[in-house]
């Protein structure tokens, strides 16, 4: 009995010498993400997990950390140590950059789509039997209607909001930028309260029983509409919107720290397979992958789509003219 | 907040339920549709603060998390990050002492007849009743990414500047800590506790006489077994008994090995015995040390360099003092058991010190083999043959204190349950205390070298023949201590203490010129006594 123990526990101790990889790893990964991607990472973190485990053997645990998408890049630079990124707009990514060096300057070119595996839309929720008749966003502008939307300072939502807003104004006024400015002027006058990310509109909107109508994600107004109220809720499309675009990137530093790399991007590719392309779609994000976005065109709405590089130069230099101190927000929420 | 709006926004909406019968009684339908959108504005109106209150809440918890907080406390003032891991504290301790000596010599006999000041019968200057500053230190201490620290405090009080502590520490572990720079040497247990929190004005001959104060170098420690067992392990310059090193110089030879280990094995029971806590400290060197060219008799070991020290009494009068020709030559080995017991309102601190130097006597050589010695021009020293010896002094100290105010007793400071208060009639805390404590010195210590029979004494031109002068120092003094404490606060604290100081030797014989060979000529010291009043404010 004492020679068999031995033997196992000789045996035993020569496999944990020679046979280490044998062995699974824990691994922890951190996404901080923005307001309203809960449900989808929820759904994909799952089966990340079971995809790395039938790959490598590694049980990972990836935690979500979510809120405005501005006040996240600013934690992340702050020393929230994300080992991926997954914001509202690219602006927020390019801080990452900017501010603290986390991440090298070409960020936006290392995955496809420039690193948005999934896109996006501003439409309205409103009330069952739309009771203010809205249909379009010069509706937004007139006496009487509440309209919930979060503030651009903090949330990418509300900045993809005002920019779809901004960008039907300029076209309905032929290019003319102080009418423009003075539309989403009264627009946001009817705005009676800022919340700092786009969940926090929803609850708003919602569970609060405030505003006639929620600018919302796309996914956010489905999720709402099929979800958080069944019955209660419309969608109604404006006549155009913007193509928002929400990246993803790997937080090199904190990801090389943490010794997760290989996971990181394992975990940001993941996105792009068909198998995360089809949880993106079912939660209401509209798939890149053509074969999943051809399976669920159905689902989205078709909508005139303009793009942020197209109608404002690109991030940069949106950021600056409308939402820096200072700028246009500034200039007419403070009227 | 929440609770009013929505009672806010009950009683409106009630008002408009209460309205509206009223207004179909008035079969009125225009009028009520405007009661309606009335009432239905007012409610989002209601809703809208109310979740304007819910979403400041919320930001306002939000930067709780990165508000820097302002710290003032009875702990010290500072400021911190909100998560904690960045602190800056800004601590003081101030002792403003008075001594009255009854009786008592001052120093070693005839070291400076020419000195002004009486001399009592056997020849030594009285001690002087003064009043002075004790410590005056304020700290700058902190930490860094929650895992780093710093502590910085200098000393104001007797006349000049000078380091306390200056160090940094790099907290990994509770179990695993590294410090660097001046520290106080983990070694004796009443050294440990704070200049601030010391039970008596002075602490024993255990601490003040035979273990190191503060050196420099570094240590690693760390508490293991459940917080159950403390260790300590450092290497450092190395500095004489009660030595306070205050530069970076060593002495030739190897760095000090310093470690203690301390338990208190009990520490999560209930019984009484979760007050105990015993260990264990030692120190190990080698090294020689420098013998001062001039041969002044200087007041400090250190400042001589011969890497030995002198001894005080309570009282802080120096009443052993090895003799000029003395150096450390060899090995020096210190150990210290010690143990502390706190049950309620009664503490007490029994501790043990040895200390074994190797010593030896040198002679002043010329060089060109004068027989005549000119000390404005000596080229070197020799070490007089076969003058290594290996002396082993003794201390020890018990003391106990009781608390009368019904505060439990800590190795820490106290606080009064009642601050005193004359208006609301708090007495603060009262602590009696008392404590016995004694030095004993190798007797070899006062033979000559080569005759361990043959006393010796020095003398000011010629090698004597003994380590230190038995006629001029104490071969052991035991002191009685007897002392109240009034903790007027946490940070306030007058204390009285009277203590009598017994010494053996250390004195020539009234009628005397020189000692014999078997000691005939010797006399003791007069006794000490004197009382030692503090008025101190730490925070």
């Amino acid at each position: 009995m004492k020679k068999s123990l031995l033997a196992i526990a000789l045996l035993s101790a020569i496999y944990g010498i020679t046979a280490p990889s044998a062995y699974a790893k824990d691994v922890n990964l951190l996404n901080v993400s923005y307001d309203p991607t809960r449900e989808f990472y929820q759904d994909f973190n799952k089966a990340f997990a079971a995809f790395w485990k039938t790959k490598t053997g590694d049980v990972v645990t990836v935690k979500t950390s979510h809120g405005g998408s501005g006040k996240q890049a600013r934690a992340i630079i702050d020393g929230l140590d994300a080992d991926v990124a997954t914001l509202a707009l690219a602006y927020d990514v390019d801080q990452l950059q900017e501010k603290a060096k986390l991440i090298p300057k070409d960020w936006q070119s290392r995955l496809q789509h420039n690193s948005s595996p999934y896109t996006s839309t501003i439409v309205f929720l409103v009330r069952k039997g739309n009771p203010k008749g809205i249909k379009d966003w010069n509706d937004l502008t007139k006496s009487g209607v509440s309209v919930i939307t979060p503030n651009p300072k903090t949330s990418g939502g509300a900045r993809w909001n005002y920019l779809a807003a901004w960008a039907y104004a300029k076209k309905q006024n032929g290019g003319d930028e102080a009418k423009t400015k003075e539309f989403v002027g009264k627009l946001f006058k009817n705005v009676p309260v800022l919340d700092t990310g786009a969940r926090g509109s929803t609850t708003t909107f919602v569970e609060r029983g405030i505003g006639d109508v929620l600018l919302a994600w796309e996914n956010e107004a489905f999720l709402a509409q099929k979800e958080l109220g069944v019955g209660k809720f419309e969608i109604v499309v404006p006549s155009l919107s913007i193509l928002a675009e929400p990246p993803v990137t790997v937080v090199d530093k904190f990801a090389k720290k943490h010794g997760n790399e290989v996971v990181a991007k394992a975990y940001l590719d993941y996105l792009y397979t068909e198998e995360g392309q089809e949880i993106a779609a079912k939660n209401y994000y509209r798939p890149t992958l053509a074969s999943v976005a051809k399976k669920y065109e159905g689902q989205f709405p078709k909508v005139n789509l303009v793009k942020i590089d197209d109608e404002f130069g690109g991030w940069q230099k949106a950021q600056k003219t409308h939402f820096s101190d200072g700028g246009t927000f500034d200039q007419i929420y403070q009227k | 907040m929440q609770f009013k709006f929505t009672k806010f926004a009950t009683a409106l909406i009630a008002s408009g339920i209460i309205s509206l019968p009223l207004a179909a009684h008035a079969n009125d339908s225009s009028e009520l549709e405007e009661l309606r959108g009335l009432v239905q504005e007012l409610s989002q109106q209601v809703k809208v603060l109310a979740r304007k209150g819910e979403i400041t809440e919320e930001e306002t918890a939000a930067a709780k998390k990165t508000t820097p907080v302002v710290k003032a406390s009875a702990s010290g003032f500072g400021f911190a990050s909100a998560d904690g891991k960045n602190e800056i504290k800004f601590r003081g301790l101030v002792q403003s002492d008075g001594r009255v000596y009854t009786n008592g010599a001052n120093d070693v006999r005839a070291r400076s007849r020419n000195r002004a000041g009486s001399l009592d019968a056997n020849g030594f200057h009285e001690a002087q009743d003064t009043a002075l500053l004790r410590r005056v230190r304020p700290t700058i201490e902190g930490k860094i990414d929650g895992k780093y620290a710093f502590r910085f405090t200098p000393e104001f009080a007797g006349g000049s500047a000078s380091v306390v502590d200056a160090y940094t520490d790099a907290n990994f572990d509770p179990a695993f800590n590294v410090r660097a720079g001046k520290f106080k040497s983990a070694v004796g247990l009443e050294r440990l506790q704070s200049g601030g929190d010391i039970k008596f004005l002075e602490r024993s001959y255990v601490t003040n006489a035979i273990l190191p104060n503060r050196d420099l170098g570094v240590s690693v420690y760390g508490d293991v077994a459940a917080n159950k067992l403390n260790y300590n392990l450092g290497l450092v310059n190395g500095v004489s008994d009660a030595g306070n090193i205050s530069t970076g110089t060593a002495y030739d030879g190897r760095p000090e090995v310093t470690g203690r280990i301390f338990t208190t094995p009990f520490n999560d029971s209930p019984t009484a015995l979760s007050g105990l806590g015993f260990g264990i400290g030692a120190t190990y060197t080698k090294f020689t040390g420098e013998q001062n060219l001039n041969w002044t008799d200087s007041n400090s070991a250190d400042a001589t360099r011969n890497g030995l020290p002198s001894y005080v009494s309570e009282g802080q009068q120096t009443f052993f003092r090895y003799g000029a020709n003395a150096i450390a030559d060899g090995e020096r080995f210190r150990i210290a058991p010690q143990a502390s017991y706190y049950f309620g309102p009664f503490g007490l601190i029994a501790e043990y010190a040895r200390v074994q130097q190797d010593v030896s006597l040198t002679q002043k050589n010329e060089g060109d083999g004068s027989s005549t010695i000119d000390n404005s021009n000596l080229t070197y020293l020799q070490t007089l043959s076969d003058s290594k010896r290996r002396l082993k002094h003794d201390a020890w100290e018990v003391a106990a204190s009781w608390l009368l105010t019904g505060e439990d007793a800590s190795f820490k400071g106290v606080k009064p349950k009642n601050g005193f208060d004359l208006n609301k009639g708090g007495l603060g805390a009262w602590e009696l205390v008392a404590r016995y404590s004694r030095i004993d010195l190798d007797k070899d210590t006062f033979t000559k070298a080569n005759n361990a029979a043959e006393y010796g004494a020095e003398n000011a031109t010629t090698i004597a023949g003994a380590y230190a002068d038995a006629t001029k120092s104490a071969r052991s003094a035991q002191t009685w201590t007897a002392g109240v404490n009034w903790y007027l606060s946490q940070n306030a604290k007058i204390a009285l203490n009277f203590e009598q100081t017994k010494f053996d030797g250390g004195a020539l014989a009234a009628g005397q010129t020189s000692v014999g060979n078997t000691g005939l000529g010797i006399a003791d010291r007069p006794d000490e006594k004197a009382i030692l009043g503090r008025f101190q404010v730490a925070f």
